[in-house]
């Protein structure tokens, strides 16, 4: 007998013939995060199993943030032909829980001397006999489940943990994240990391207008999204010299626009390297000046070889709080050390822009120059 | 290169201070309460810092040195500690005092009644007379403002207190003024004055006291009965070892107001807009290492960091509010208009500091000031 963590996983179940590369990708996953606890990880009958973990709920925390879990039990391993056995262990599990309970028996090993039935039927009244003060039996809305898989082993578990869902990190392609210290962009780069696709972070960084501290704030978010992503490449890319000749030569009300337009052209250059396939932005309609839909047309256009996914295009800013919440960024992206760039902030910026002036405004700047430098100083930072 | 002007945020603790806390972390580690003859070292020790502390400020006779974590604590066993015993009427503070005081008065049950600024940072007399009356019970004054190193009148406070609310308790905050203004608390008539180690290069974590002999407070913590049932909890020994150390290394005789002069000079010449905020830097209401300068049109953060980005470190306001609100109370109590008070530098000078970093810290003034200019909100 031992105790190990039980994961199942949820959308992998609908792939067909794809399947083992998925499940490949997901232990993969699920490996690189239990070995820091030293866990052991296999695949056996559509379950993960990991055993010998040394802190069992700290790796269960860990592996609940791998995408393509979709919950995990901590279960106990036994020999399956020592009913008796199982029945004593039933009744240590549920020993200290109150209110109504039932047995939900599953039985992948059909050729086991009980039906998934008698099994409910003989482990219940085990358990009912010895705790009938403090437990009632419920088949219908029962507080409790306890739950008995009688495959190789048998395996009992009480409690169902949920995780992160989603697909394997990996089984999606890569895209480039514009990560900003704020609520949205990491939101923006979880949801679809979610969706099994590796990231890359661009960050576009104004020293000395914005702080060693912004800088911080924003790789401590990127290391937030890490867990999740198993691992995250960041590139801080120096952004003061286009923001300063950006100022100094186009129009005011287009200045906020063009250096959009820049943050765009330069992190399609960076996925481009990386080979990612699309750009990620925490957008959402009319939020702000730069997020009108006349807006996002200029600076939506600027990239031409990939798609640019917005997933929160639809979602008001609240939404997008309560998600940043859950997921842990929330925290860290509302502390203080925000931009003191309100130097090239335009007062009246243009929430309906004409195209021609913009490209007006962008013919004084020299911008493959600007674009090459910023890239080549960027500095990189692998989480 | 790096040249550190933010000794007012804290400073770097001194060679002496370093080897006094170790010695007495390895060897005179002994608890002082304890009964053998070794604790007794320790205890003699801490008479000493108590004495160092006490001829520092020319307390009066019977005056006491309390131990304490630090400014805020100190502040705030006054204010609280005050209230206790009073119960009600008054509380008076200055328009700029740190956070540590001006907070405490303002919950600590009495009525909080801010005393203004004149257009230099220093407390109007004449208004603070019309505020005084026979229910004001607590008066805290600054002995030197941390953001414009303006020196208090602290005497003229304490003469008209006496006149017309002579039942208030005086309460001076000296962590700025410690050893670097002098301070004779005798002929002031201060009731306490609160001091801070780090300030004065020596460790975080101590701070003290000095309490006039007829001063009652109530203790804000309970125990062990230390410090004369004031501040319960073992002493932090290896601190108090460092404070001594730190006062006895002090030097009274430095450059600092020279250097500071220097610095203000080579600015007004790199940068004909610069502008100071509080007193005239060489009039004697003027503290020694502080200094307070406008560089308009560039933004206090903005040129904070172009300086970082050299190896210059100096400070906004106060350090430990930086985070909080953009415009510094202080410079707003002085009526400083927004142009000036949203560009203001701290600059804060300590005894380590050379001619040659104020030749070189203006020299990237003058060379940062002449990128960020150019660059104004429309």
């Amino acid at each position: 007998m031992r105790k190990l963590l039980m994961v199942r996983y949820g959308e992998i179940y609908l792939k067909g013939l794809n399947r083992p590369y998925f499940l490949k990708a997901l232990v993969k996953r699920v490996k690189e995060a239990a070995k820091p606890f030293g866990g052991q990880v296999w695949l056996h009958d559509a379950r993960i199993f990991i055993s010998d973990a040394q802190d069992l709920e700290g790796c269960m925390a860990r592996v609940s943030k791998v995408f393509g879990v979709h919950s995990i039990a901590p279960a106990i391993e036994m020999e399956k032909d020592n009913f008796e056995g199982i029945c004593e262990q039933a009744n240590e599990l549920m020993q200290g829980l109150t209110g109504t309970f039932k047995v939900e028996a599953r039985r992948a090993d059909k050729h086991y001397f009980l039906t998934s039935p008698q099994i409910n039927m003989q482990v219940g009244e085990y358990v009912l006999m010895r705790n009938e003060d403090h437990l009632k039996v419920d088949v219908r809305k029962p507080e409790h489940i306890l739950s008995i898989e009688i495959r190789d082993q048998a395996y009992l578990y009480c409690t169902v943990y949920p995780a992160v869902g989603g697909m394997p990190v990996g089984t999606g392609g890569k895209a480039a994240l514009l990560l900003s210290g704020g609520i949205d962009s990491p939101v923006a780069g979880y949801m679809i990391a979610k969706r099994g696709v590796q990231l890359v972070a661009v960050h576009y960084h104004s020293f000395p207008y914005t702080s060693e501290f912004a800088k911080q704030k924003v790789l401590d978010l990127a290391k937030i999204l890490s867990e999740y992503c198993c691992g995250l490449k960041v590139y801080v890319v120096p952004f003061t010299d286009i923001q300063m000749q950006i100022h100094e030569k186009c129009p005011e009300d287009y200045t906020t626009l063009i250096m959009r337009r820049y943050m765009m052209r330069i992190a399609e250059r960076i996925a481009q390297k990386e080979e990612a396939m699309a750009l990620i932005t925490g957008e959402s309609i009319g939020q702000v000046a730069s997020q009108t839909m006349e807006a996002l047309i200029t600076t939506n256009e600027v990239v031409k070889t990939m798609p640019v996914y917005r997933p929160l295009i639809g979602f008001d800013k609240i939404d997008i709080m309560e998600y940043a919440r859950k997921i842990g960024t929330y925290e860290t992206s509302i502390l203080p050390y925000e931009d003191c760039c309100t130097v090239f902030t335009p007062r009246h910026p243009a929430t309906k822009p004409k195209i021609a002036l913009i490209e007006k405004g962008e013919s004084q700047l020299d911008q493959e120059t600007l674009i090459q430098t910023a890239i080549e100083n960027a500095e990189i930072v692998e989480l | 290169m790096s040249i550190y002007l933010d000794n007012s945020a804290t400073t770097r603790v001194c060679p002496q201070a370093v080897e006094a806390m170790a010695d007495c972390m390895r060897n005179e580690f002994y608890n002082p309460s304890a009964l053998y003859a070794p604790a007794l070292h320790a205890q003699q020790r801490m008479r000493a810092c108590r004495d160092a502390i006490l001829k520092a400020v020319h307390a009066p006779m019977g005056a006491k040195a309390l131990f304490v974590s630090g400014g805020t604590e100190a502040d705030n066993l006054v204010i609280f500690g005050r209230a206790a015993k009073v119960r009600s009427g008054k509380v008076l503070f200055s328009a700029g005092e740190h956070p540590a005081v001006k907070e405490a008065c303002q919950v600590c049950g009495l009525e909080p009644v801010e005393m203004p600024y004149d257009h230099r940072g220093i407390v109007d007399l004449e208004k603070l007379s019309g505020l005084l009356s026979s229910d004001v019970t607590l008066v805290c004054c600054m002995q030197v403002n941390n953001e414009t190193g303006a020196i208090q009148p602290l005497k003229e406070i304490s003469l008209l207190i006496k006149e017309k609310a002579s039942y208030a308790h005086f309460h001076v905050d000296g962590v700025q003024g410690f050893l670097r203004v002098p301070f004779d608390m005798t002929a002031c008539g201060a009731d306490t004055y609160a001091l801070s180690g780090h300030k004065i290069h020596g460790p975080k974590g101590i701070g003290a006291l000095v309490m006039g002999p007829r001063v009652q407070l109530n203790p804000r913590q309970v125990g062990g009965g230390q410090e004369g049932q004031l501040r319960s909890g073992t002493e932090n020994t290896p601190g108090i070892a460092g404070l001594l150390a730190a006062i006895e290394a002090f030097p009274r005789e430095n450059n600092i107001r020279e250097n500071k002069l220097l610095l203000w000079r080579l600015i007004q010449e790199a940068v004909p807009e610069a502008a100071v905020n509080g007193p005239a830097p060489a009039s004697d209401v003027s503290a020694p290492h502080i200094l307070n300068v406008s560089l308009p049109p560039v933004r206090s953060e903005t040129m904070l960091h172009a300086l970082e980005g050299e190896g210059v470190y100096v400070g906004m306001g106060s350090a430990c509010s930086s985070f909080k609100q953009r415009v510094s109370p202080v410079l707003k109590a002085m009526n400083t208009p927004q142009k000036y008070a949203e560009t203001a530098l701290r600059f804060s000078l300590s005894p380590e500091n050379t001619a040659e970093e104020m030749r070189e810290t203006v020299a990237v003034i003058q060379r940062q000031y002449a990128v960020l200019s150019k660059f104004q909100r429309r």
